[in-house]
């Protein structure tokens, strides 16, 4: 159960192995993903580590069947689906695969280029065909000085431009569009066939550069037209030739793909496992002999047996003689932070690691995120499924647990279990009321002085539905909710600084810094919360009853001349005394453990004059570094008292958001019954139903839009402000980092 | 051109000022360039850049690893990144980019006149060109004789044709023919693009016009020195100056009638940023005048970032990345060439 609320307790671990067995040994670590491998060699780059080699033949295979998926996809052959290989990946495979894929990719490329150049000659007698084709009709009259060829569609306007310009009309241009055949689809660029009758040879000659320029293809035309018609049937019988040949190689290339797909799979997360294998081995060290590979690892303390199993089991596997040594090792290096999750609690903690990833072992927020929700007011139901789908369902609770509390559903109560209050007793002859006074007064007021008006038991839960038929409705409300959000947040900035506690204890200074923090806290801010609750339980005049703001500010500047501020009769002396006492624990803070460490640093100087004196430099070196960290401890100090206690004050503050949020929802729901559905409701004559079913659609959706979704966010957003800042900062550092271990199963999570 | 405000910047090119603000970020740092001169052979660069942003760009496809093949990777690298910029940019950023590519559709032009002067084939120049200023009359560029067939013929139709009006000649083309040409189209172009930045106003106006006017002047400065030996006239080379930078008109008149190296450096003397360049470097530093006009373009471009809201950003990104592979070529080129000691040549970026 301490896992729950801290990180799990790591230890640093040796780990030595055989060379042969390292492969197999890592293997099963990896399969266990319970272990981060500890960078041995830091300072080396990359390209200087011992394995780099077989890291870049494993990238170099990597390549090879990214290249082969490609392909694969390329071709349309399906991919066998997931397929998760249990063998063990061990160094001759490395070479096995290597020769496997060099192989097959030297296959499929040469299939490939043969292909391509099969392809190319077969479009060119496709366009030779068509230049035939056409050709005839281009002719007016026999001419022998021409240029005929195949140019890209968009470059023909451009090409013809420039002949006009270069030549000055002085050329016959003729083209047509090729159409395409379906059959032979694989080359879909549009092409135009072009004849350009000219004059003079120079001219053929620049035109012959020009089409080099425009990669148009020139082919040769024999001029009459019985040679033509010969080449045109020499052309398609090579054309059926060629097609039958494609045809083949265009079968030779699926099945070897085919064949290629089924272990694809396969070959992708071997070559994975063992990349990272080999990655993994980068960060050992190797002992001289080159025998023994020497590891630290970080693991949870909980794991370590098992962690031991997977070792011996991996070494067993390898034949190995000589079992794997664990050797737990002290350290002062900071732990990896690790906090094991379920799908439950992963949204949470996935909240805190965004706003910093905790020190080791300190206490985990994640437990508490929810109790920030309670914050959300008014009656909806959130059925959305995405990834925080827990958050979601635990705020959708929370809001309808506020929206009971409130009574407050599409801005109307339920009256379930009937008002405290009641109008009749407010007439005649038990009270003032006649019936004159209701056609008279626009307002009227419920005297609870009035025997019978209220019943003297509260409503049984939330609010009295008869307040939402109140002219003060607002005014009431806001003040409940106001105090409501102080109550709260005081209590969970309390809450946020006991937690802090508990990282104290690890940490031994309880008094220097918890126990002033609380007095201050509490002196001042439970104080007002003492007010807010004590103002709730004893019935006053409303007209002599004291504002407790006034009343608050007036205790911090000990002004007590001014007349209705006095709640009860010893409030001038409990004040004063409270406002005394929390200004007293600011130095208290600031000062005592900066100066508790500035004694303990005296009594090390004395000792290192002593080491000093036995010309023990290393000693003294580290003296000098204590004294810079005096001055450190006595700013940092300085900053933490005055962030704690101005952030008390904004922090208060802060939690208003509660109320400004719970009112705008409210007001907003108010405005969209009132505004929307209200209209139609209200039309009496037969159209009114149809009328009904238009706006109930509005309704519907703007409620679903603005007060589910739009609120709905906004809520979370304020709740996680006030969380990481108004909560966290109380007790949460969240300077750790995170515990990343070797895992094969998240590798391929990650893909 | 609508004077850019703030408000109103974002609606149009803030997605892409974002973008480009991202891409940036993945600009290599000095580290990356230390652990680079590090490396023994093309394939521990390799491996170094995959961990840059980079990533596989080197490892894909079989073929053998050679500087040519970086080279070709890296401006394949540039050229898609500026597409994507190029294709979802609304005026006037589409202008402003377009105006980019002119300077290297300018060289195009220039590298296949003399390739067609030396016989060579265009199927065998094209490749060759830079692919920024690819366009569709290009091939025809070999055919022309003259200047003047050049432009009513073939450069017409393209935007190139708004920087003619000087070029227009109808002598026969030759190699110097083709330089001057080369020299003036650019005086015009950088002209236009000076009048565009101006034009926009605001921070564009700010960081862009620094910058084309150390452009100009740094031309200014090159044609001067490489004429030397020719037979290139004062007054010839006063009619290829750009009149942008802040050499004009004074600079422009003392270079034009500078004779030698000195008398170039006597000018420069004049301006404090141009003296620093041609400052005798310190004992020890191989850098030469281009290197030192390198390194403040470079500086010039960092500067761009500084500033939200104008088009700048693009030009210095762009300039910034070429000077990048401009880098790791140079460093490659060691690196293959075992020239260890001239290895860290490179100009670091940020």
């Amino acid at each position: 159960m301490d896992s729950f609320f801290r990180s799990e307790e790591m230890c640093l671990v040796q780990l030595f192995f055989q060379t042969e067995s390292a492969h197999n040994c890592i293997n099963e670590l990896g399969h266990l993903g319970l272990v981060q491998f500890k960078d041995l060699n830091p300072g080396t780059v990359a390209f200087q580590r011992r394995f780099v080699k077989e890291v870049k033949k494993c990238e170099e295979m990597e390549r090879i069947l990214r290249f082969l998926e490609n392909e694969v996809v390329k071709s349309n052959i399906p991919i066998p689906a997931d397929f998760t290989s249990e063998t063990i990946p061990v160094p001759r495979d490395v070479l096995d695969l290597e020769s496997r894929f060099d192989k097959l990719e030297q296959e499929l490329k040469e299939i490939n280029s043969n292909r391509d150049t099969l392809r190319q000659n077969f479009t060119q007698l496709m366009e030779i065909n068509h230049l035939l084709k056409v050709f005839d009709a281009f002719l007016f009259y026999p001419h022998d000085r021409f240029v005929a060829g195949v140019i890209k569609h968009e470059r023909f306007p451009a090409f013809e431009k420039i002949l006009w310009r270069l030549f000055h009309g002085n050329f016959v241009l003729r083209h047509a569009e090729i159409k395409p055949h379906e059959e032979e689809n694989m080359d879909p660029v549009k092409k135009d066939v072009f004849v350009v009758f000219v004059q003079g040879d120079q001219i053929r000659g620049k035109i012959r550069k020009l089409c080099d320029g425009f990669h148009a293809s020139m082919y040769p035309c024999p001029n009459n037209a019985y040679a033509r018609k010969e080449m045109r049937t020499n052309v398609n019988t090579r054309i059926e030739d060629l097609r039958l040949v494609l045809k083949r190689t265009e079968e030779f290339r699926e099945t070897t793909l085919t064949a290629a797909a089924a272990n694809l799979q396969e070959w992708a997360s071997k070559v994975k496992k063992m990349k990272a294998i080999y990655y993994t081995l980068n960060l050992c060290n190797i002992d001289i002999t080159q025998k023994l590979i020497v590891a630290e690892i970080w693991c949870p303390v909980s794991d370590l047996n098992s962690v031991h199993t997977a070792l011996i089991h991996g070494s067993e596997q390898s034949g190995s003689s000589l079992s794997p040594v664990v050797n737990r090792i002290q350290t002062q290096q900071t732990p990896p932070t690790f906090n094991r999750v379920t799908s439950f609690t992963s949204g949470f903690q996935s909240i805190i690691d965004a706003y910093g990833v905790g020190n080791y072992q300190e206490i985990n927020p994640a437990v508490h995120c929810f109790d920030c929700n309670v914050s959300y007011p008014s009656l909806q139901l959130i059925d959305m499924l995405v990834d925080g789908r827990y958050i979601i369902f635990l705020m959708g609770l929370f809001s309808i647990y506020t929206g009971l509390i409130y009574n407050d559903c599409f801005s109307k109560s339920f009256n379930v279990f009937g008002s405290s209050w009641s109008v009749r007793p407010m007439f005649h002859p038990h009270g003032p009321w006649t019936n004159d006074t209701l056609h008279d007064s626009g307002h009227l007021h419920l005297d609870p002085l009035v025997s019978g008006v209220y019943s003297g038991n509260p409503y049984p839960f939330g609010v009295d539905p008869i307040w939402n038929i109140a002219s003060n409705k607002l005014s009431f409300l806001n003040s409940y909710k106001m105090k409501m959000s102080v109550i709260m947040g005081v209590a969970h900035m309390l809450f946020g600084v006991t937690l802090s506690l508990v990282n104290y204890i690890n940490l031994k200074d309880v008094a220097l810094q918890f126990i002033p923090e609380v007095i201050f806290m509490l002196s001042l801010f439970g104080y007002l919360i003492f007010l807010i609750l004590y103002k709730w339980c004893v019935v006053m005049k409303s007209e002599s009853a004291p504002s407790i703001l006034l009343l608050f500010i007036n205790m911090m500047l000990f002004d007590y001349s001014s007349e209705g501020t006095v709640l009860y009769r010893t409030q001038k002396p409990v004040q004063i005394f409270l406002v005394v006492v929390a200004v007293l624990m600011v130095p208290w803070l600031l000062f005592a453990k900066p100066l508790l460490l500035y004694r303990k640093h005296k009594q090390l100087k004395f000792l290192s004059l002593l080491f000093c004196l036995s010309l023990f430099f290393g000693v003294k070196k580290a003296f000098v570094s204590l004294q810079v960290s005096m001055a450190d401890i006595f700013v940092y100090q300085g900053i933490h008292t005055i962030e704690y206690c101005l952030g008390c004050i904004s922090n208060t503050a802060s939690y208003l958001r509660l109320w400004a949020l719970s009112l705008a929802h409210a007001e907003l729901s108010e405005v969209l019954w009132k505004m929307v559905l209200q209209v139609a409701l209200r039309v009496t004559s037969g159209m009114g139903s149809v009328l009904l079913a238009v706006t109930f659609a509005a309704f519907a959706v703007l409620t679903v839009t603005i007060l589910l979704v739009m609120e709905g966010l906004s809520a979370f957003l304020h709740a996680l402000r006030l969380h990481w800042v108004e909560f966290q900062n109380k007790f949460y550092k969240g300077s750790g980092y995170k515990f990343t271990p070797l895992s094969f199963d998240r590798m391929r999570d990650m893909q | 051109i609508a004077n850019h405000t703030h408000p109103y910047f974002n609606v149009d090119h803030g997605y892409l000022e974002g973008l480009v603000r991202g891409l940036k970020a993945g600009i290599l740092t000095r580290s990356d360039y230390h652990n680079l001169a590090q490396c023994d052979t093309l394939e521990d660069m390799k491996l170094h850049l995959q961990s840059t942003d980079y990533g596989s760009l080197l490892t894909a496809g079989n073929e053998d690893l050679t500087v040519s093949l970086i080279d070709h990777r890296l401006k394949e690298n540039i050229l898609t990144e500026f597409r994507c910029l190029r294709s979802h940019s609304l005026p006037p950023l589409s202008t402003f980019l377009d105006y980019i590519t002119y300077s290297y559709m300018i060289d195009n032009v220039v590298m296949l006149i003399t390739g067609a002067l030396k016989q060579r084939d265009v199927a065998e120049l094209l490749p060759r060109c830079h692919p920024l200023g690819m366009f569709d009359q290009m091939a025809a560029v070999g055919i022309a004789r003259t200047p003047a067939e050049l432009y009513s013929a073939i450069l017409v139709d393209t935007p190139l044709a708004l920087f003619f009006q000087d070029a227009v000649s109808e002598a026969n083309l030759d190699e110097m023919g083709a330089e001057i040409i080369r020299n003036k189209l650019y005086k015009a172009y950088l002209e236009a693009f000076y009048k565009f930045c101006q034009e926009s106003g605001g921070a564009t106006k700010n960081i862009m016009c620094p910058i084309l006017e150390f452009e100009a002047d740094r031309r200014a400065f090159i044609i001067t020195v490489n004429s030397f030996g020719t037979d290139l006239s004062g007054v010839g080379r006063s009619a290829l100056y750009p009149s942008c930078g802040r050499l004009y008109p004074e600079g422009l008149r003392l270079l034009a009638r500078a004779e030698d190296y000195e008398q170039v450096k006597a000018v420069a003397d004049y301006y404090p940023d141009y003296k620093l360049i041609f400052d005798e470097p310190e004992a020890g530093s191989s850098r030469t005048l281009e290197d030192r006009f390198f390194e403040r373009e470079v500086k010039l471009n960092t500067l761009a970032f500084l500033e939200q809201f104008h088009l700048g950003v693009f030009y210095s990104y762009l300039k910034l990345k070429e000077q990048e592979a401009r880098n790791i070529i140079w460093i490659a080129e060691c690196v293959t060439q075992r020239q260890k000691s001239k290895i860290d040549n490179y100009i670091p970026i940020f």
